[in-house]
């Protein structure tokens, strides 16, 4: 899967950050296993993205969620 | 008896007036070549890179003098050569400017690339870190690309360290090729991750 976007990778102030942007059906686990090939790094995710999520279970679609 | 010996002595006497005349031009001349050319040979390098048209202008110049020199034409060419030396000097201060400039758009470039291209390893790094904890790579990614990508990060890094180096000693032209060989580097390897490089990230030339 590409990525659908860009910023940090590390930080906002980072162009060459990746961004995933939430379809319908996505979970966090299905985005891992997409990027990275393994959907029990999906707590990676999350941990990128705790200024936007609350919990792992709950994304919205249209999210930008950075990946790290 | 009488009158051929003075057909002699005027015909020396004429033969001495040339002479001094030619003398009289053939050391200007000289002077002015010699002068024109060391100049222009002090500042050739610079000239050619930074205004090559005008420094085969002056050659072009020094050359048609000298080609006059050397045919014994000294009046022409001390009339080829007189301002030369002027000429030259004045390229200088030409040549002079636009390095100052040209090194003054590198810097430039530079100071941004120094800023951008550590937060292209750091995007990429993450990225292989990520997928080096992962127990199977994502099936658009291959071992070999994996590993590829991961010496092509190293390779940044070096060549990034290699760049910074080349413009604290004052070699600003080296860095900002360096640098331009890092994000050609990292765009490539970004690519083979799956990763978008951003459009307005990539260095302008």
């Amino acid at each position: 899967m590409e990525d659908k976007s860009n910023s940090t990778g590390s930080g906002a102030d980072n162009p060459y950050a990746q961004y995933h942007v939430v379809k319908k059906g996505d979970t966090l686990s299905k985005i891992a296993q997409a990027y990275y090939g393994d959907a029990q790094l999906y707590p990676q995710i999350f941990a990128a993205n705790r200024d936007i999520l609350e919990d792992p279970n709950k994304i919205q679609v249209g999210q930008k969620l950075r990946i790290p | 008896m009488y009158a051929k010996r003075f057909l002699n002595l005027a015909f020396l006497a004429i033969l001495a007036a040339l002479v001094g005349a030619c003398t009289n031009y053939k050391e200007p001349a000289q002077a002015a070549i010699s002068q024109a050319e060391t100049a222009l040979d002090a500042m050739s390098v610079d000239a050619q890179k930074y205004l090559p048209d005008k420094y085969k202008e002056a050659q072009d110049s020094i050359d048609a003098a000298k080609a006059l020199f050397e045919k014994n034409d000294y009046k022409g060419a001390l009339a080829a050569a007189k301002d030369l030396p002027a000429k030259v000097t004045e390229l200088g201060t030409e040549v002079k400017a636009a390095k100052d400039q040209a090194i003054a758009a590198l810097t430039d470039t530079w100071n941004s690339m120094s800023g951008d291209l550590p937060k292209m390893v750091d995007a990429i790094q993450s990225r292989v870190d990520m997928l080096s904890k992962s127990k199977k790579l994502p099936k658009n990614l291959d071992q070999a690309t994996f590993e590829a990508a991961k010496s092509g990060l190293d390779e940044m890094k070096n060549l990034l360290s290699a760049a910074t180096q080349s413009f604290n000693s004052g070699n600003v032209e080296d860095a900002v090729a360096k640098a331009k060989a890092v994000h050609e580097k990292g765009a490539q390897v970004m690519a083979s991750l799956g990763m978008q490089v951003p459009p307005a990230a990539a260095p302008s030339s």
